[in-house]
């Protein structure tokens, strides 16, 4: 242990010693984690989808008593999707080539069906297959929710209006010619001005109960068009920015870009300044010499991942944000730190024995990094192989860890299950670690 | 090796010295055969290539490896040895020239008090001061009854210092004795 943490002590001093490696190290991860959630965040959000007008629809379009721009109602039921009008054959071809991942066709008569209430028109849609298809599917069935709201809110509001003209009275057009409706109201002051009698009477109460039952139309039609509602509920919550899952990658992905170079590079230039021969002859065993590089990586990652969380926990703080637990969880989250710079780590150093070469070690370990993140950012359930082949390396692991001891309620059980994978991993790449030293010594 | 005596090393480059000097040090594993050592006797090991950390200064890199060796002082072993080789104390090595270098190299390696020095060309790049001096350390060494084996391409450095001469040819050992039963024309045929 003395020898561990003699070899550390040297490697963080000679860190220290090298501000503009240690710079680039900070920075670069912190900037990739910011485009890497800017890319993920408009990814997710905004899928390309072609709309092809086959029904050629006019600018201004009437539905009842309502009047439609349709590219203003296009653009605001599009937020979720954003909509390129396009030729049938533009769209097929797009869609062939990916430019697109779906596209969405207005069918000819779509606007006489709609028109005449006798039939349901269908909006048509291609999407591509597998990866992302099922979340098309969803941005599109949530573009024509919004768009059968709207026309329901117009079917609804016209039909109001003949309520109100049968409650009130008052002029009227019916195909082209105006009529005087007597309405409820007044029918019921002309029968006040009629002699009494029990005909009288039953008519004058008809009209009463009539006029009670239409008055609830108005919501009963609501509600029928509309069972269930949705209604988004404004609070101080937190950005995607400032998300649960932005924080726990860009801790995952600063820590792995710190501990794999960090430690590959530490490794290798052990044989580069030919020391390793020096330590070989009995000063220091290769399982220590694992040992080292990996605390070096762990050490440091304890160090920036908290200092990240820190600065992220006082943004959350100044800007009010709630959600999450940014300084009570930061001994929990330190753990995770340890434990991911130190699996990190011993993949690094394997990384570095096998390169033996400190540039070759670095060059090798950035190659690795990018690969590893992004088959973490899969989603196991779009490619269930990349979930298989990420469950075998720590990021995926430490992004797990980092989510839950931030923000779950109770997140021992998957702190304990991440932090099992954390170390068993760590054991099986030291190992490997260890043996590939030999190749330090040849 | 016999106590108290100093075995010199030659050969053409590639002939093997280096790999042989790492294998006594202990630095290199052999893929075939034993080195056998006695046991608890320290080695000191002066690689051809200095091995170093060039990020610390040389009294740093002085106190790590006298810790690591297990020295009980290791800030007043590292001080006596900076004095000793006349080595720039607080620059980061990398900084340091060829012959402060390799001064550095060869005051690591007399961490821990060795009684066997392997010495690789230990000579090549220090100024005729230092030479004497290395070669100073090595006599006293020896008359403490410690032992010394190194390679050298300087013939004049054989005759001086070698009590016997070992010669080395593509990994083979081609003579073994006395130097005085080793001549120059032996060393012409070798180097050829």
């Amino acid at each position: 242990m003395r020898s561990v943490a003699l070899l550390l002590r040297k490697d963080l001093r000679v860190l220290v010693r090298s501000p503009l490696l240690l710079g680039v190290l900070i920075a670069y991860p912190v900037l990739v984690a910011g485009l890497v959630g800017l890319v993920a965040g408009y990814g997710s959000s905004k899928p390309r989808v072609a709309l092809v007008d086959e029904d050629h629809l006019p600018p201004v379009v009437a539905i009842g008593s309502h009047r439609f721009r349709i590219n203003a109602a296009i653009d605001e039921v599009g937020k979720n999707v954003h909509l390129i009008r396009m030729d049938p054959v533009g769209a097929r071809r797009a869609l062939a080539t990916g430019r697109v991942v779906a596209t969405l066709t207005v069918p000819p008569g779509f606007l006489a069906d709609l028109k005449s209430g006798l039939r349901s028109p269908s909006l048509v849609y291609q999407t591509t297959h597998g990866g992302i298809s099922t979340r098309v599917t969803q941005q599109l069935q949530a573009l024509v929710y919004s768009l059968n709201k709207r026309l329901q809110k117009a079917y609804v509001d016209t039909d109001l209006g003949y309520v109100r003209l049968i409650l009130n009275g008052g002029r009227a057009k019916f195909s082209g010619r105006s009529y005087d409706v007597l309405g409820l109201a007044r029918m019921r002051a002309l029968l006040a001005k009629l002699p009494s009698s029990p005909e009288r009477k039953r008519v004058t109460e008809f009209a009463r109960i009539a006029g009670v039952a239409l008055e609830q139309t108005g919501n009963l039609l609501a509600s029928t068009a509309n069972p269930i509602g949705l209604t988004r509920a404004r609070e101080k919550s937190r950005s995607s920015l400032l998300s649960a899952q932005v924080q726990a990658y860009a801790l995952a992905l600063t820590v792995t870009f710190l501990a794999l170079l960090l430690a590959a590079g530490a490794m290798a230039s052990e044989r580069d300044e030919n020391a390793i021969g020096r330590l070989r002859r009995g000063l220091v065993s290769m399982g220590e010499l694992v040992s080292a590089k990996v605390a070096l990586a762990g050490v440091v990652a304890l160090a920036l991942g908290l200092a990240i969380a820190i600065v992220f926990g006082i943004i959350v703080e100044v800007g009010g944000v709630v959600g999450g637990q940014p300084w009570g969880r930061l001994p929990l989250l330190g753990v995770g730190l340890v434990f991911a710079g130190g699996s990190l780590g011993a993949l690094g150093s394997l990384l570095g024995a096998l390169a033996r070469e400190t540039r070759a070690a670095s060059l090798v370990a950035v190659l690795v990094v990018m690969p590893i993140v992004f088959l973490g950012l899969v989603p196991p359930e779009v490619a269930p192989i990349a979930g298989w082949l990420s469950d075998g390396l720590p990021f995926v692991h430490g992004v797990r860890y980092f989510a839950s001891a931030l923000y779950d309620a109770s997140p021992w059980g998957v702190v304990g299950r991440e932090l099992a994978w954390l170390v068993g991993l760590g054991l099986i790449f030291g190992g490997l670690a260890r043996l590939a030293t030999r190749r330090l010594l040849a | 090796m016999r106590v108290g005596e100093a075995l010199g090393l030659i050969g053409p480059n590639g002939a093997g010295k280096s790999t042989l000097l790492a294998l006594l040090a202990g630095a290199l594993e052999p893929s075939a055969g034993v080195v056998e050592r006695v046991d608890d006797v320290p080695v000191g090991w002066v690689p051809q290539r200095p091995a170093l950390y060039d990020r610390l200064t040389p009294r740093e890199n002085l106190e790590l490896f006298a810790r690591l060796e297990g020295e009980l002082d290791p800030a007043a072993v590292a001080a006596k040895l900076l004095a000793r080789f006349d080595v720039p104390s607080d620059r980061p090595a990398y900084t340091l020239s060829v012959g402060n270098r390799q001064r550095l190299n060869v005051a690591l390696s007399l961490l821990g008090d060795p009684r066997v020095l392997l010495l690789d060309e230990p000579t090549a790049s220090l100024d005729p001061g230092q030479r004497r001096r290395l070669w100073e350390t090595v006599t006293g060494l020896r008359e403490e009854g410690g032992s010394v084996v190194f390679a050298t391409q300087n013939l004049e450095e054989l005759e001086l210092y070698a009590d016997r001469v070992a010669v080395l040819q593509r990994g083979t050992l081609s003579f073994l004795g006395p130097t005085a039963d080793y001549g120059r024309l032996h060393a012409e045929e070798i180097f050829a």
